[in-house]
């Protein structure tokens, strides 16, 4: 599935668009660069999504600028290669959304408990 | 078929700083993504080819609005942080062996003087952010003191800076 994203995500509490999402959730692994992003997204997302490189380089572009993640060059590749990797903030930005999405999903599940009894 | 010069052709309508940023990342990751698709079938390549060129269109009006609408100085925090990239001329070999020992040749008392600048400047930032006025004026003098031994440090083993 190929999505496009035109919603700007965040800093002011709002939740973290789905690529953004995994982009971070991928880069709190370990740094990676574009092409490794890509792959690891579609497996943790079971193959559901399937990032298209505009896609995925519009979401770097602002994650970059938001100053969620940073560039550096990676030592053991071949290839000439920049790699990105989570800040700080970054980190903090998808434990607040972690936070964000279990408490969401623990008031589903009570309520769907209680429709059930 | 190659699908790459398409590819590049759109990338050239992308504003010239995003090209800059990412044309080469982009048409790498491309590249490698076609040789894969094309080992799973012809038509598992036609869609991936049909869904990057259409994201690639759909991205161009959005990359141009964020472009007119974003600061210079922050559309240059797309530019790799200097202070952690390998400055141009210096070999890979090279730059990574210093940073496997970054102070290797640094004498510990000027690292611990170091430190010690840091977390009173640390403190110094949290007392004000947090109104204390009087620690505040407590670590910008620790502050002062310890850039001060650090300067002695640096003199007597004839480090400059």
């Amino acid at each position: 599935m190929v999505r496009h994203v035109e919603e700007r995500h965040e800093a002011d509490g709002k939740p973290l668009s789905e690529p953004v999402l995994l982009i971070l959730a991928s880069l709190a692994a370990g740094p990676r660069h574009g092409y490794a992003l890509m792959k690891d997204i579609e497996a943790i997302s079971n193959g559901r999504v399937r990032m298209s490189t505009g896609t995925l380089y519009g979401a770097l572009r602002r994650l970059l600028e938001e100053q969620w993640i940073e560039r550096f060059e990676q030592e053991d590749t071949s290839r000439e290669k920049q790699a990105y990797r989570l800040t700080a903030e970054g980190r903090r930005q998808l434990e607040f959304e972690v936070e964000r999405m279990k408490q969401l999903t623990r008031a589903a599940s009570a309520r769907l408990r209680t429709r059930e009894a | 078929m190659n699908f790459k010069p398409v590819y590049r052709m759109l990338l050239r309508l992308f504003p010239q700083d995003y090209r800059l940023f990412f044309e080469a990342e982009m048409l790498d990751a491309f590249g490698r993504a076609c040789e894969e698709q094309r080992a799973s079938g012809r038509a598992a390549y036609s869609r991936f080819v049909c869904g990057e060129l259409a994201g690639l269109a759909l991205s161009l009006p959005v990359e141009w609005i964020a472009k007119l609408t974003t600061s210079g100085s922050t559309r240059a925090r797309s530019l790799p942080d200097l202070r952690i990239m390998r400055p141009a001329g210096v070999r890979r070999e090279l730059w990574f062996a210093s940073a496997r020992t970054p102070n290797a040749a640094m004498p510990d008392e000027i690292a611990e003087a170091e430190q010690h600048v840091q977390f009173c400047l640390r403190r110094m930032e949290q007392a004000i952010a947090t109104h204390d006025f009087p620690g505040a004026r407590f670590f910008s003098n620790e502050d002062l003191k310890a850039r001060e031994k650090l300067r002695q440090l640096r003199l007597k083993y004839g480090l400059s800076g």
